[in-house]
C-alpha cells in the first residue's frame, strides 16, 4: 500500500473520518456532562450540601441556611457557605427583546466560594458591591441582546423587572437547560428574588463546605451527614458531580443518543476500514497466495496486518484529532457548549480507532486465512 | 540368451520401491471443483508413486488436471478423497501446522511466477529462505550464485518490472530451489524461456535430484526437455493414462528387440509392450510354471536361476537372460515342462492377454508413418 500514496491518502482519509465521528459525538456526550457541571466544578468545595429532593442541579428545591450553621460548627469542619442559584424565574429582558430566563448565581463577595482559576471574577466583586449590578457568562446566548465583549460593558437590562447593569464578563458555559449565567452579590440577589421567603437568603441551594486540612473529605462527610439528619445530603464534590452525570445519563435519552452516535462512528470507521483493508489485501492476493505456498503461516499474516492496521490507526488518528480539535473549537463558539479535549478521552478514542482498525483488518483477514492458496491464483 | 547392459538391480528396485523410498505417494486420489449442481469431477481415482530423487514429467491436454495434482501435491489444495502422502507425512485431513512444515520443505515455481512487484529479484529470492532461518550473510552468495547461473547477474537487484518475462521466471525458478528443498513442484517453468536457459534449468533441476535426493515433479507440453525425466505420466480427463519409468521402458525396449516375434512391430508398440512387462520375484523352490498347465506368460530371465524339469526329472538349468514360455504368445498349448525357482528369481514377465491387447490396438506401420509426417515440425 505504501508504494501507492494516493490509495494511502484515501485509507487515512476514510480513517480520519471515522475518528472525527466519534471525537464528536463523544465530544458531544462529554460536552453536555462537563456543561452541566461546570458550576460546581467552579466551587471551591470539599463537600456539597443540598436538598434530598433536588434530583438535579436545575430543579429548584432549597434546604434552611441553620443547616450551614451547625455544618460550620461541626469538627473537621473549616467553613460552610451558601450558594444561591434562581433560574426558573429569573428572566432578563433588553429592551426590544423578549424576556428570557438566565441562571443568576448569588454569592457573598466576602466568604468567596469561587475557585476562580483564571483570576477573572475575583477583581471584579468590587463592582458587584453597588445596587442592581452582575457579571454575564460570555457564552452566554447571544440573542438576550447583550454584547459580551469586555469593551462593550456596562450594559443595562431588565432582570425580573428591575433595572440591572451588566458591569463585567466571566466565562462558565452554558447547557441544555440554562442559556446564559449571572454572578450577583447576596445584597442584589435577595433584591431582585424576594419571593424565595420572606428572607430570601434563609433558603440555600447548594452548601460549599471546605473540610480542615489533613481531614479526609469522606469521613468528615459521615460525620456531618449523622449531624444533619434527613433534611440534607452530604457528598463530596466528586459524588455530586458524577450524581449529577448519572442524572443526565441514566433518567435522559442524551447518553443513549451520543452512545449511540459513537457507537456509528466506530462501525463507520469498520465498514471504511475493512473496505480499505480488504481491497489491498485483494489486490496482492496472488503475492499473499505464493507467501502461502513457501510455508508463511496465518500467524505471519496476522502479524502482519495487524501491523498494518495499527500503522493506519496512528496515521489516520493524528489528521482525525487535528479536525476534531478544530471542530470542537467551532462547537464551542456556535454552541457555548463546553467541548474539552482531555488526554483520558483522546487516548480512549485512539484505543477505539486502534480497535476499529484492527477489528476490520481481522475481517478482510478471515477470507484469506481460509483459502487454499492454489484457489488464490 | 540375450546379451545386455542392463542395470537389473536397479531396475528391480526401481520397478517396487520400499514405501520409505517414496517421497510421494497418490492412492485412490479423487477430486471435484465447485459444489452443488456445478460440482464437477476432475480427477478420478488415481495412482502415482514417485520415489525420492525421482524427476517426473507430467504431460497432458490442458484440462486434464495436471495443474490440480501438482497443487494437491504441494498443499496448495485440500485433499477431498483418497489418500496423498507427500515426505511421509498423509495430506488428506493434514494440521495446519504440518502444511506449513510441508510447504517451507517444497519449492513452488509458478506458471504466473508470482513474484513482489515491490521487492528486487535478489529479496524476492531472499523470501524463501527468510522462514527457514538462513542467516543473511550466509545465503546472500547461494543466491547471488543462482541467479547469476541462471544469467540474471547483471540484475539482481532489478525490480520485476523492468525484468523481462524470461528474466522474471528464472527469478522464479531461483526462488522456488534457493532453499534446498525436499520437494520441488514446477508447472511449465521452462516456458517462457530459450532453449539454452531451458537447458540450464533442467541442469540444475538433475543436480538437485542427484546430489540431494530432491524430488522433482515438472507439469510441461516442452518436450525439449523431456530427457531429463526418470518417469513420465501421461494425464487424460483426470486419469493418469500412463506412468511410465523411462529406465524401465527402455531396458524393456532392449530385451523385446532380442525377439523374432517383436521385430515387425513399430518403435511404438514396442514401447507400449514394453510398459505391459511386469517384475516377478520368486524365492528357491518356487515352481514358476507347472508341466501340462495352459501357458499364457512369456517369461526372461532378469536375476537368478531356474531347474527346468520334466516329468519330475530336472533336465536343464537356466540363469540371467535367459528366456522360456515364449511360444504361449503366439499358440495355445500345454506347458511342456515345470520351472522352478533354484535361487532368488527376478523375472520379466509379460502376459499373452496384455501383448494381445497391444497387438489389436496397434496401427499398421502406414499409419504411424503417417502420424509421424504429420506431427513433423
Amino acid at each position: 500500500m505504501t508504494h501507492d500514496p494516493r490509495k494511502l491518502l484515501l485509507a487515512i482519509t476514510g480513517i480520519a473520518f471515522a475518528v472525527v465521528l466519534m471525537f464528536q459525538q463523544r465530544g458531544f456526550n462529554h460536552a453536555l456532562f462537563d456543561s452541566t457541571v461546570a458550576v460546581v466544578q467552579e466551587l471551591d468545595a470539599d463537600l456539597i450540601l443540598y436538598n434530598p429532593s433536588r434530583f438535579a442541579l436545575s430543579s429548584e428545591v432549597r434546604f434552611k441556611r441553620d443547616a450551614l450553621d451547625v455544618a460550620a460548627s461541626t469538627a473537621g469542619v473549616e467553613s460552610a457557605r451558601p450558594l444561591y442559584l434562581e433560574n426558573l424565574f429569573a428572566r432578563m429582558r433588553v429592551e426590544g427583546r423578549r424576556a428570557r430566563p438566565i441562571r443568576v448565581l448569588g454569592v457573598d463577595l466576602d466568604q468567596n466560594v469561587l475557585l476562580d482559576g483564571d483570576g477573572e471574577i475575583l477583581p471584579q466583586f468590587d463592582s458587584l458591591r453597588s445596587p442592581h449590578t452582575a457579571l454575564m457568562d460570555r457564552l452566554s446566548k447571544k440573542n438576550y441582546g447583550i454584547e459580551l465583549s469586555a469593551t462593550a460593558m456596562p450594559q443595562t437590562a431588565e432582570l425580573t423587572g428591575k433595572r440591572i447593569d451588566i458591569v463585567g464578563l466571566f466565562q462558565s458555559g452554558r447547557d441544555f437547560a440554562h442559556d446564559g449565567n449571572l454572578i450577583m452579590s447576596l445584597s442584589n440577589f435577595s433584591n431582585y428574588f424576594g419571593y424565595r421567603a420572606a428572607d430570601p437568603l434563609s433558603v440555600v441551594d447548594l452548601g460549599v463546605v471546605k473540610v480542615a486540612a489533613n481531614q479526609p473529605a469522606d469521613s468528615v462527610a459521615i460525620e456531618l451527614q449523622e449531624k444533619l439528619g434527613e433534611g440534607v445530603v452530604v457528598l463530596t464534590k466528586q459524588q455530586f458531580v458524577q450524581k449529577e452525570i448519572d442524572f443526565w445519563a441514566r433518567n435522559t435519552p442524551i447518553g443513549v443518543i451520543f452512545a449511540i452516535g459513537a457507537v456509528m462512528g466506530f462501525v463507520v470507521g469498520v465498514i471504511i476500514c475493512y473496505q480499505i483493508l480488504a481491497n489491498d489485501i485483494t489486490e496482492h492476493l496472488g503475492e499473499f497466495a505464493t507467501l502461502k505456498a513457501m510455508g508463511y503461516g496465518n500467524s505471519y499474516f496476522f502479524g502482519l496486518v495487524i501491523k498494518q492496521a495499527v500503522y493506519l490507526s496512528l496515521l489516520g488518528f493524528l489528521p482525525g484529532l487535528i479536525c476534531a480539535w478544530l471542530l470542537f473549537r467551532i462547537n464551542v463558539s456556535f454552541t457555548g457548549l463546553l467541548m474539552q479535549l482531555s488526554w483520558d478521552r483522546v487516548l480512549f478514542i485512539f484505543a477505539l480507532t486502534l480497535v476499529m482498525c484492527v477489528v476490520s483488518g481481522l475481517l478482510a483477514l478471515r477470507k484469506l486465512l481460509a483459502a487454499d492458496p492454489a484457489s488464490l491464483f | 540368451m540375450i546379451q545386455h547392459d542392463i542395470d537389473i538391480d536397479g531396475l528391480i528396485a526401481a520397478w517396487a520401491p520400499d514405501p520409505s523410498e517414496l517421497s510421494v505417494n497418490v492412492d485412490q486420489v479423487s477430486h471435484y471443483y465447485g459444489e452443488g449442481d456445478t460440482r464437477k469431477q476432475v480427477l478420478f481415482q488415481n495412482e502415482l508413486k514417485i520415489r525420492r530423487g525421482e524427476i517426473v514429467i507430467m504431460t497432458g491436454p490442458s484440462g486434464s488436471g495436471k495443474t490440480t495434482l501438482l497443487t494437491l501435491v504441494g498443499t496448495l489444495r485440500s485433499v477431498q478423497e483418497g489418500s496423498l502422502k507427500v515426505l511421509d507425512t498423509e495430506l488428506n485431513g493434514i494440521s495446519p501446522a504440518d502444511t506449513t512444515m510441508l510447504r517451507k520443505k517444497t519449492g513452488f515455481i509458478f506458471q504466473a511466477h508470482n513474484l513482489f512487484e515491490s521487492l528486487t529479484a535478489f529479496q524476492n529470492v531472499k523470501m524463501s529462505t527468510e522462514l527457514l532461518g538462513y542467516k543473511s550473510a550466509d545465503i546472500k552468495p547461494k543466491i547471488e550464485a543462482t541467479l547469476s547461473r541462471l544469467g540474471l547477474g547483471e540484475r539482481i537487484h532489478y525490480k520485476p518490472k523492468s525484468l523481462s518475462g524470461g528474466q522474471k521466471q528464472r527469478v522464479a525458478i531461483a526462488r522456488g530451489i534457493i532453499h534446498q528443498p525436499d520437494l520441488i513442484l514446477a508447472d511449465e517453468p521452462t516456458a517462457a524461456l530459450d532453449a539454452e536457459s531451458g537447458r540450464e534449468v533442467v541442469t540444475i533441476f538433475q543436480e538437485m535430484a542427484q546430489q540431494h535426493g530432491c524430488t522433482i515433479l515438472i507439469v510441461t507440453h516442452d518436450n525439449r526437455i523431456l530427457d531429463v525425466a526418470d518417469r513420465i505420466v501421461s494425464m487424460v480427463d483426470g486419469n493418469i493414462r500412463s506412468s511410465v519409468l523411462v529406465k524401465w521402458n527402455s531396458a524393456m525396449c532392449q530385451i523385446l528387440n532380442e525377439f523374432q516375434i517383436f521385430r515387425s512391430l513399430t518403435p511404438q508398440s514396442i514401447s507400449q509392450v514394453a510398459d505391459m512387462m511386469e517384475l516377478k520375484k520368486y524365492q528357491p523352490g518356487d515352481e514358476i510354471v507347472s508341466q501340462g498347465e495352459m501357458g499364457d506368460e512369456f517369461f526372461v530371465i532378469g536375476k537368478g536361476a531356474v531347474d527346468i524339469e520334466v516329468d519330475d526329472k530336472k533336465v536343464n538349468t537356466l540363469e540371467e537372460g535367459a528366456f522360456f514360455g515364449e511360444v504361449s504368445l503366439i499358440k495355445e498349448q500345454p506347458r511342456n515342462a515345470t520351472v522352478r525357482a533354484k535361487t532368488e528369481v527376478a523375472c520379466f514377465v509379460l502376459s499373452k492377454e496384455e501383448f494381445q491387447s497391444v497387438i489389436d490396438s496397434s496401427t499398421t506401420f502406414e499409419e504411424e508413418l503417417r502420424k509421424a509426417i504429420f506431427s513433423r515440425q
